[in-house]
């Protein structure tokens, strides 16, 4: 009973880690060669030969810091890889690159100021690598010896016994270190790392030696080699760290805890200003060295006219990071104002800009793609299944049938099967509608939905 | 012998003489932080003895090599202090001498460098600007 109890919560964890594979987890990097030429199909990246060099030649000149403060724009009709092409970007950048992705209708808020949140979109695209030093003590605890006033009352005193496997020595410990040692529960035969500047104790886990101390043993338990060398060791971290984190963290009324609750409110300028300059002095004594990264405005027609004259000035700062804007509008109204221009983006900004286009993917790209996303989601999938899916993208599109996917084998997991085969493909066919089918429907029961009567010519204007 | 032969020949030597080195530096980290830990203790039980006692009266036996001292508790204490700072003083300068060597002799043995930022690191204070 209790198995199967057990069973059943690792098969919900599991659908739940299926959920988490995002919709271009599969992309790996732009999928070029040497010469910069796009290989037909290469880390998760299909077809859009032509988008994928293009963006292959902006990330060469990101990365030999020469489009500081430029910005790119891919254009396509929806569902042509303009995302995948920009996550592409962002993973050839390495991996502590920041990369942020907002959605344009992300900067309308009521806490905040457009032009702050997208600042601050800004420098959460900058990173700043820094060095950490720190003194720690590391070995395996060989005795613990607490000695407990006789009275019950004042100052506990005690000895901790360290070894590694070229020295040993006993610490005398204070009452504070004593409280730390008992809350971590540390005992003979662990191997315990204490940082001399804080007191803060880490249980690595057990020594192999001791291993044969007890029968029963949670699973949890660790057994680690008795560390070599000196006791007293030199740890360097490099940590990468935003700009914007900078900021939250020094704006005073926020505090560290506003990185987490999210809702970190306006930064003083001068707050910025100052951590600028700071950031400016540590670059020159090699203190840290800037990373700058991407920021991604997807559907960044949904930014009005002043969110693009704030875009145009602050991509003129030497601290900009690479903007990469994608749009699927042609021409149509600039948002806060009556005019039109291609993309909805005014024409002294779309100057700036380096425009990448997108076509619609081929029936033999689409099959690539749809056995990558298979792959990455875990499905097996037979190749009439496959076939099927891609006649169903081909008629529909590419975002329906890759959804089909999972679940499709959903209802081949529930026969059973191990293979996804075309029945199911059918079944979630007829389960789930497609955005054509759906309409069709409406258009024929229209009278038995409520509120119906929106005249024919009233939905032509909206 | 060949101008080849020579050449590997002083070459693996250089080679061997810096491997030597590196070895060495680290075994006396190691032996350098045995001796800082035992001063630890020493100097540990030494201030709890001149705690316990009246001032000026506490005496204590001091090792110098082969030969047995009675000091005056505080002087000893001051010694110790003293070998302590220099003790991690040289620590510091094998570490910091340390990486420069082994870059080198990876550059020597035609392995590629190990990977690092080269950057100089913070202080604490700096440390908790950025959070850390």
């Amino acid at each position: 009973m209790a198995a199967s109890t057990a069973q059943k919560v690792a098969e919900v964890r599991e659908v739940t880690r299926m959920e988490r594979i995002g919709a271009h987890s599969h992309i790996r990097g732009l999928g070029l060669d040497d010469a910069l030429d796009a290989r037909k199909v290469s880390q998760g990246m299909v077809g859009q030969v032509e988008a994928r060099r293009a963006a292959g030649v902006i990330l060469e000149m990101i990365k030999e810091g020469k489009i500081a403060g430029r910005a790119v724009l891919i254009a396509g009709q929806p569902g042509t890889g303009k995302t995948a092409i920009a996550m592409g970007m962002a993973q050839s950048l390495g991996q502590d690159t920041p990369f942020t992705a907002i959605a344009g209708s992300e900067i309308f808020s009521l806490e905040m100021s457009k032009t702050e949140a997208l600042t601050q979109a800004f420098r959460r695209s900058i990173g700043i690598r820094i060095k950490e030093e720190t003194e720690i003590i590391e070995g395996e605890v060989v005795e613990i010896q607490i000695d407990r006033p006789a009275t019950g009352q004042g100052a506990k005193v005690g000895k901790l016994t360290l070894k590694t496997t070229e020295m040993e020595t006993i610490y005398d410990l204070g009452t504070k270190m004593i409280e730390s040692l008992t809350k971590e529960k540390v005992q003979a035969g662990d191997i315990v790392t204490i940082d001399k500047a804080t007191g803060k104790i880490t249980k690595l886990g057990r020594s192999f030696t001791r291993a044969r101390d007890y029968d029963a043993m949670g699973p949890q338990t660790k057994f680690v080699q008795c560390p070599e060398g000196e006791l007293q060791k030199r740890k360097e971290v490099v940590h990468t760290v935003t700009l914007h984190e900078i900021d939250v963290i020094n704006s005073r009324t926020q505090g560290f805890l506003a990185l987490f609750s999210g809702d970190t409110g306006e930064i003083k300028g001068e707050v910025r200003e100052q951590i600028n300059a700071k950031v400016a002095e540590w670059r020159e004594e090699g203190k840290a060295d800037i990373v700058p990264g991407v920021l991604f405005i997807d559907e960044v027609h949904m930014l009005d006219i002043e969110c693009f004259s704030f875009l145009n000035r602050a991509l003129e700062n030497d601290m900009a990071p690479v903007v990469i804007m994608a749009t699927n509008r042609g021409i149509t109204r600039i948002r806060g104002t009556r005019y039109k221009s291609p993309h909805g983006i005014p024409i002294d900004l779309l100057d700036r800009l380096l425009i990448i286009s997108t076509s619609p993917y081929s029936e033999k790209e689409l099959k690539q793609i749809l056995t990558i996303r298979c792959e990455e989601e875990d499905v097996e999938m037979s190749e009439d299944a496959i076939t099927v899916l891609t006649r169903i993208g081909m008629e529909t599109s590419l975002r329906y049938s890759i959804q089909l996917i999972t679940a499709a084998n959903l209802v081949c997991r529930k026969r059973k099967g191990t293979e996804v085969d075309m029945d199911d493909i059918k079944r979630v066919y007829s389960l789930f509608l497609d955005e054509s089918r759906s309409t069709q429907f409406l258009k024929e029961y229209q009278q038995e939905f409520m509120f119906n009567e929106v005249t024919e010519d009233e939905m032509e204007t909206t | 012998m060949s101008r080849d032969t020579q050449f590997i020949l002083r070459h693996l030597g250089e080679l061997e003489q810096l491997a030597e080195e590196v070895l060495a530096d680290k075994e006396q980290i190691v032996d350098l932080d045995r001796t800082r830990n035992g001063n630890r203790e020493g100097l540990r039980s030494l201030i709890r003895q001149n705690r316990q006692s009246k001032p000026g009266q506490s005496k204590s036996w001091v090792c110098f090599g082969d030969m047995f001292i009675k000091l005056p508790g505080p002087t000893a204490q001051a010694m110790i202090e003293q070998d302590q700072e220099k003790l991690t003083e040289e620590i510091d300068r094998l570490h910091k001498e340390l990486k420069p060597k082994v870059a080198k002799l990876r550059d020597m043995e035609g392995q590629k460098e190990a990977k690092g930022f080269d950057l100089t690191a913070l202080s604490s204070d700096e440390m908790k600007a950025v959070g850390r």
